[in-house]
């Protein structure tokens, strides 16, 4: 408002109540108009996302299938990294019992393979339908807690499933654990083996950096940051604040009950302790942490470099692994608390690179 | 009917033991707003300091208390005052996480050192036990149970009858304040963190005496717990984590009788949640810090 | 009450006996009045009044005890603020609240993509926030951080932000509190241009000189109850008013 001749008064009015008036634009107008904005300038991240998969999918032929294994569990957690990240991150509702829809994806898939004996492809989306309602239905009350208490919450759900999973022997086999048919007549859908795996969970990862990056650069995912940042604010905006929690809710268990699905299917037999191990949840988190949350390359960097380095530690380290990991967060938590990726895109912008800063930031 | 009486007496002595987990959980949640996942690990040390005083120089646990204590403290105090400190303002998945890395290297050592097999402490008058009626009470536990409903006491007196104790409640409640008032609180902080350290241990070295621990499944069994019956008694409210440990451990030894399996963990999982939802601040009284607004 | 505002059509606001307590404290009390559609409506009183209690009632963020509030003639008591917000109802906060974790622009993008006759993609909500950033006079700001921004600016963000979801009611929270005479003035202006482009406004103020010269209908609010409500001239010489509220400094300087 810097002071403003008389006659501009009148033309700001007027741009006012054009502002006011809104931009009526059908459909078609804005289709045409993001087809005409595509420039190689602004389309390079999903150029670049095609050819690291077109990499991907060529380095394949030249692996070991030991080597297929663990770049399966690096896509896996690509994707469960990316899903936490829509809940914890954009949101900023911290689950500590995203587990709860691994868990459930994988039993949904076994019961229905190996009670039903329904074919895999049916069974996945099951999962997926089952993550979504299961999100819908602890989601709505969970989602009114704040900080702590939803974390706690979402916990108890994770622990309170699993024991649900464990005493209904019947359907799930209880600890006995569940069995996937993979052999002969016995099995609804072939087994894919290491080389099929790896282009399964290669697909989920892509997929769910795909939707982490369509989402965050919609009305959508503006609406979680806000949702984030202030609900009050956002409410005043008219951003209806439970319906995005429950819907960021539910695509991150989405993701998750899929990459569950896949699991089960991939280790044929498992327990309800393998599938609703805190450790999951616990990975996702530090995966974003490590990264840097809100954005889709810190979650994808700490997935991938935490994985590939929990690898190394487990076939190099035997029985220190777990202590060096254990130590490994408590120096991402106290020097990196940002995460890796904004750490350096900060420190790059302002042309400084200080660990002390980022110990300021949150010490007493 | 003697059924029920002896898991009811059970449920009493245990629910005593796991508020004396718990008490020194809800402490520090209640007065940092930091949720320690480490909590378990802690007791499971105090624990092995137990063991080994008992092991080397055929120290009884109730004897080992004192040193047990003073030496968690001290641990807890640096703990607080180099690391926890260092992230206290963060957002909370960060204190979760830097205090579950903190377990998995405190549990790590501890496996290393000690191997991962079950330990006991062995005293004369662990399995001895006296009979009321029907019901069958081990002296241990009896002890234990006492111990466990003095410390609380104590602690709450501490916290409303002392400086220290008020200190510590005025930075709970309001840092800046405390701080204005001349209160050092990463100081404070320190000195809350390594009476529930203390705690912790001392809990440890009961959990050692009537029962048996491992650094593997003991210390998530024992931070589930402390967090099951905080929330029930709401966060920093010294009797509620009584209250609260108590309607845990009877829950779960009647739950045990009635109910097959472990549906009983299942229900203790939904009555948290029940309670999250519909009462925050806690089934038993009122939180005393329930009603600050998280950031 | 002291008397009943005229009303020059149907009022877009009415506010029906409307209570609200916390505890033992009555943060408003049977306060009643209705807004015209085209007018600026100053409510002011003393700290704790209940002013912003008031906005906060009508713009769902808060529960009232007791009454009603009528948006274009509908109920909308106890509904939630989205809600409020889709009828065309916008609020700045007195403590202000912007997204941190985006830049200026996409703050006031946030208010352009939701609500109602929203933007139908963020490229067009981001080119209606460059408009009203120039509107307010922060444009240079568009791509900083809110954190970076000075009081009177923040407060030009708040303002940007209730614009962009495009309000036929706006209220305002003190959004002159703290501003120097200088941005006081330009604030004034401003407010002129919003009714003129058809905004209906209800403003609480501290600032008693600024709100008297633009309200067409004042309320004044006392411990939660309404003290007076009337026109500017017929406030300024209520005794009551002059004896609760404006005490005998304002007297003197006017």
């Amino acid at each position: 408002m810097s002071s403003r001749g008389p006659q501009s008064v009148s033309s700001s009015t007027d741009a006012l109540a054009a502002i006011l008036q809104g931009r009526q634009r059908t459909g078609r107008e804005v289709v045409v108009d993001w087809v005409r904005s595509r420039t190689l300038a602004n389309s390079w991240p999903a150029l670049a996302g095609v050819a690291v998969i077109a990499l991907l999918l060529g380095l394949q032929q030249l692996i070991e299938p030991g080597t297929m294994r663990l770049l399966s569990a690096v896509f896996m957690f690509v994707a469960l990294a990316q899903a936490w990240n829509i809940i914890g991150g954009y949101t900023g509702y911290a689950s500590f019992g995203q587990v709860v829809f691994f868990g459930l994806g994988a039993y949904v898939t076994a019961v229905l393979m190996n009670n039903y004996h329904v074919s895999f492809w049916v069974a996945m989306p099951a999962a997926i339908l089952g993550g979504v309602l299961f999100a819908v239905l602890i989601g709505v009350p969970l989602l009114r807690l704040r900080g702590h208490y939803f974390a706690i919450a979402t916990l108890g759900a994770a622990e309170g499933a699993r024991e649900v999973i464990n005493n209904m022997t019947p359907v799930t086999g209880g600890g006995l654990g569940i069995t996937i048919p993979t052999f002969g007549d016995q099995a609804p859908t072939a087994y894919f083996g290491k080389p099929g795996f790896y282009v399964a969970f290669l697909v989920l990862a892509a997929a769910s950096v795909a939707i982490s990056t369509l989402l965050a650069r919609s009305r959508f995912g503006y609406a979680m940051v806000a949702v984030h940042e202030d609900e009050a604010a956002a409410s005043a905006v008219g951003i209806n604040t439970t319906v995005v929690k429950v819907v960021a809710f539910g695509v991150s268990g989405a993701i998750v009950a899929c990459a569950g699905a896949f699991y089960a299917f991939q280790q044929i037999e498992f327990y309800p302790t393998d599938v609703f191990d805190p450790s999951f949840t616990v990975l996702m988190v530090i995966m974003v942490v490590i990264g840097g949350s809100g954005s889709v390359v810190g979650p994808l960097v700490g997935a991938v470099g935490l994985e590939l380095l929990s690898q190394f530690l487990r076939v190099n380290l035997g029985t220190y692994n777990q202590l060096i990991f254990g130590a490994i967060i408590v120096v991402v938590v106290v020097f990196f608390p940002q995460g890796v990726v904004n750490f350096f895109r900060d420190a790059w912008m302002a042309r400084r690179f200080s660990l002390l800063d980022n110990i300021r930031r949150y010490r007493l | 009917m003697t059924q029920f009486a002896q898991a009811a007496a059970y449920g009493v002595v245990q629910g005593g033991l796991l508020a004396l987990v718990a008490v020194g959980f809800s402490l520090v949640w209640g007065i940092m707003n930091v949720i320690n996942l480490s909590h378990g690990a802690f007791a499971v040390t105090g624990a092995y300091v137990a063991w080994l005083l008992n092991q080397h120089f055929g120290l009884d646990p109730f004897l080992a208390i004192p040193i047990v204590a003073v030496a968690m403290f001290g641990f807890g105090y640096v703990i607080q005052r180099g690391l926890i400190n260092l992230v206290v303002n963060a957002p909370i998945f960060l204190t979760l996480l830097l205090t579950f890395g903190l377990s998995l290297v405190i549990l790590n050592i501890l496996q290393l050192l000690f191997t991962a097999d079950d330990r006991t402490i062995d005293t004369s008058y662990a399995s001895q036990s006296f009979v009321i009626g029907t019901v069958n009470v081990p002296y241990g536990r009896l002890a234990a149970f006492f111990l466990a409903v003095i410390i609380t006491f104590a602690l709450a007196a501490l916290m409303t009858r002392t400086r220290l104790g008020h200190a510590i409640g005025a930075t709970g409640m309001d840092r800046g304040a405390a701080r204005l008032m001349g209160i050092r609180a990463r100081h404070i902080y320190a000195v809350t963190f390594g009476i529930a350290a203390a705690l912790a241990g001392v809990a440890g070295t009961m959990i050692a005496t009537v029962g048996s621990f491992n650094p593997t499944t003991t210390p998530g069994q024992l931070t589930l717990d402390a967090f099951v019956i905080s929330v029930l008694g709401g966060l920093g409210n010294m009797y509620g984590a009584l209250a609260g440990g108590l309607v845990l451990g009877i829950a779960e030894s009647i739950g045990g009788l009635l109910l097959t399996g472990t549906w009983v963990n299942a229900i203790a999982m939904a009555v948290l949640i029940a309670t999250l939802i519909i009462r925050p601040s806690g089934l038993i009284g009122k939180a005393q810090y329930g009603g600050r607004v998280e950031v | 009450m002291i008397a009943e505002p005229q009303t020059v059509s149907d009022p877009i606001l009415e506010v029906r006996n409307l209570s609200k307590r916390f505890g033992g404290l009555w943060a408003l009390r049977d306060v009643s009045f209705s807004v015209s559609e085209g007018q600026i409506v100053g409510v002011i009183g003393q700290n704790g009044a209940g002013k912003t209690t008031l906005i906060n009632v009508i713009t769902g963020h808060l529960r009232p005890t007791s009454g009603q509030v009528l948006i274009g003639g509908q109920d909308v008591t106890g509904q939630h603020p989205w809600v409020i917000a889709h009828d065309r109802v916008a609020r700045t906060f007195q403590i202000v609240k912007p997204f941190r974790g985006v830049t200026v622009r996409e703050n006031v993008a946030i208010g352009a993509m939701h609500g109602n006759a929203h933007d139908r993609t963020v490229r067009d909500a981001l080119a209606t926030a460059d408009e009203l950033l120039a509107l307010v006079g922060i444009e240079k700001h568009a791509h900083d951080a809110p954190s970076q921004l000075s009081v009177a600016d923040a407060r030009r963000l708040e303002l940007a932000k209730a614009l962009a979801s495009r309000p036929k009611l706006l209220f305002l929270d003190e959004v002159m509190a703290g501003l120097r005479s200088q941005e006081i003035a330009t604030a004034v202006e401003l407010i002129h241009r919003l009714r003129d482009s058809g905004i209906t406004i209800v403003a609480v103020e501290h600032v008693m000189k600024a709100i008297v010269s633009i309200s067409d209908l004042i309320l004044v609010l006392h411990h939660g109850s309404t003290l007076a409500m009337g026109p500017p001239a017929e406030i300024l010489s209520d005794e009551r008013v002059i004896e609760v509220y404006l005490g005998h400094r304002y007297r003197k300087t006017s």
